[in-house]
């Protein structure tokens, strides 16, 4: 008996090594389904490079349906309030026909598919909030991507803080509770939108979805990146027709936008806001210029090299 | 093709991002005038960005070139090693003016290497107990330096003053809805919205 108990605690010391990485991913599948099981509310806290906030949330599952209200609590009083992950009304400026893409619903954390670019690794614990967490770490394989630090609550797997770190490890922005609460579940009062939520009905039609009027393609993305959004939108100030294109690896994301140009002066730009990049380069087609601007949570060399792969089809066709 | 993978070395050199083959690559090409004229183009792109001209760098490298194309006379009698000295002279001098130039357009990024610094490697740093300092380094860093600051989305008009703020916050909302990190995208939205 003794013998087995021994044999058994050896061979757990020995596989110990590969089980890490096992680890990490039962983690990241029970954080992909803790926030469609768990209900909570607490506060948190957002820096990047130039901009500190601090923000309540509060997060209700019941009877299947997740309903969700997060406010700013410091400057002005920035709402949101989802349900089943559906936007039903924001204050501030709101992108006019961002809920025309509702056809497609939020995807779930793939920590499978994760592994192909990642390296998933429970490095440590850590105390956050008041609350024992496990940390995993999701680094990238290649230089395309940022890597992820995550501190995940013990309890329940929900983050209770996640770091945004480059390539040579530097921070680039930080998602941190200060206080969470999941014992108690979110009353009808705290996730009653405030008046200066304003329903995403009323906005929607300001701005129609188009046909898209060229098919755009990259010939060049990171590995793993799949589109998983595009649409056109006629911009109701500049009366430009906008078309984007949204592609992810089960991780960051990025956008690609595409819009006709007349002026001689736009000039090409790049710049990085945290963890965001934007970079904009001129590309000539057969109906005119247009600017291609790539904005998302990769590298900024990443970026560039994806707005220099943007090609039109129909230039790809007429041209031998 | 191999003008795209140039124009992709030069703006990772430009990012200081790029390789060892990537430098090689663009120092190469550097006699090219066609490379240097998208060189400086690119520098001037984004020297008007950043309201600092940069042009004098790059006449630093040429003054360099011609200074070096004088000394070749006498360095004719004792030919292979002083011609490689000159084109490390060259590579060096280009060296420097990237470095200068990525120094100063990459102000943000060199706060934020203060800020992990001061972090010490979050990644193997386990529980943070380095509060004040990370305080210290954020505000050294969010002290008007930040691209935010540098004039991008601020103060300046024209195309990015008006598209810009729009793509980022289109980006951010979007991702907020498919993301499965439901609260983070948010933040990063809400955080562009502070300005």
């Amino acid at each position: 008996m003794r013998a087995i108990s021994l044999l058994t605690l050896l061979l757990s010391g020995w596989s110990a090594l590969p089980a890490h990485a096992d680890e990490a991913q039962n983690w990241l599948t029970r954080l992909g389904r803790a926030e469609q099981q768990q209900s909570f509310q607490g506060t948190f806290v957002y820096e990047r490079n130039g901009s500190f906030s601090t923000h309540d949330i509060w997060h209700r599952v019941q009877k299947g349906h997740v309903r969700e209200r997060l406010l700013q609590l410091d400057g002005s009083a920035q709402e949101v309030v989802r349900v089943d992950g559906r936007t039903q009304c924001v204050s501030g400026v709101l992108v006019a026909g961002l809920g025309n893409s509702r056809e497609s619903p939020s995807r779930a954390l793939d920590p499978k598919k994760l592994t192909q670019f990642y390296e998933l690794a429970v490095i440590g614990k850590s105390r956050v909030a008041g609350r024992n967490a496990v940390i995993v770490s999701i680094t990238p394989r290649d230089q395309y991507r940022f890597g992820f630090e995550l501190h995940l609550d013990r309890e329940t797997a929900l983050p209770l803080k996640s770091l945004l770190l480059n390539d040579q490890g530097q921070l680039l922005e930080r998602f941190q509770f200060t206080q969470l609460d999941t014992s108690s579940i979110p009353n009808d009062r705290d996730l009653q939108p405030s008046g200066e939520c304003k329903p995403l009905a009323g906005v929607e039609g300001q701005a129609p979805e188009v046909e898209p009027s060229e098919v755009w393609h990259l010939e060049w993305v990171p590995p793993g990146f799949q589109l998983i959004n595009s649409s056109a939108r006629k911009d109701m100030q500049t009366k430009v027709t906008v078309e984007s294109l949204m592609y992810e690896d089960g991780l960051a994301r990025f956008s690609v936008f595409l819009e006709p140009i007349s002026e001689v002066s736009a000039p090409q730009t790049r710049t990085q806001i945290g963890p965001t990049v934007a970079v904009s380069r001129r590309l000539n087609t057969v109906d005119g210029e247009r600017m291609v601007t790539v904005v998302g949570e990769i590298p900024i060399g990443t970026a560039e090299r994806i707005a220099l792969s943007v090609r039109s089809e129909k230039t790809a066709t007429t041209q031998p | 093709m191999s003008r795209d993978a140039l124009q992709e070395s030069l703006s990772a050199v430009m990012d200081n991002e790029a390789d060892e083959l990537e430098l090689r690559r663009v120092l190469n090409a550097f006699d090219d005038a066609e490379t240097r004229d998208t060189w400086s183009r690119y520098q001037v792109a984004r020297a008007v960005m950043h309201k600092d001209l940069l042009i004098p760098r790059l006449d630093i490298a040429a003054a360099v070139s011609a200074a070096l194309a004088d000394e070749a006379v006498p360095a004719k009698a004792v030919r292979g090693p002083w011609r490689s000295l000159g084109r490390l002279a060259v590579a060096a001098s280009v060296t420097v003016a990237v470095l200068a130039g990525v120094r100063l357009y990459n102000q943000d990024e060199i706060a934020g290497a203060e800020l992990a610094q001061q972090t010490q490697q979050p990644v193997m740093a386990g529980p943070q107990v380095k509060g004040p300092a990370v305080l210290a380094g954020y505000k050294e860093s969010s002290d008007a330096t930040g691209p935010m600051a540098n004039g991008v989305l601020q103060g300046q008009s024209g195309w990015q003053d008006q598209r810009l703020p729009g793509y980022l916050r289109q980006h951010a909302q979007e991702s907020a809805l498919k993301g499965t990190e439901s609260a983070l995208p948010y933040a990063r939205a809400a955080s562009l919205e502070n300005r």
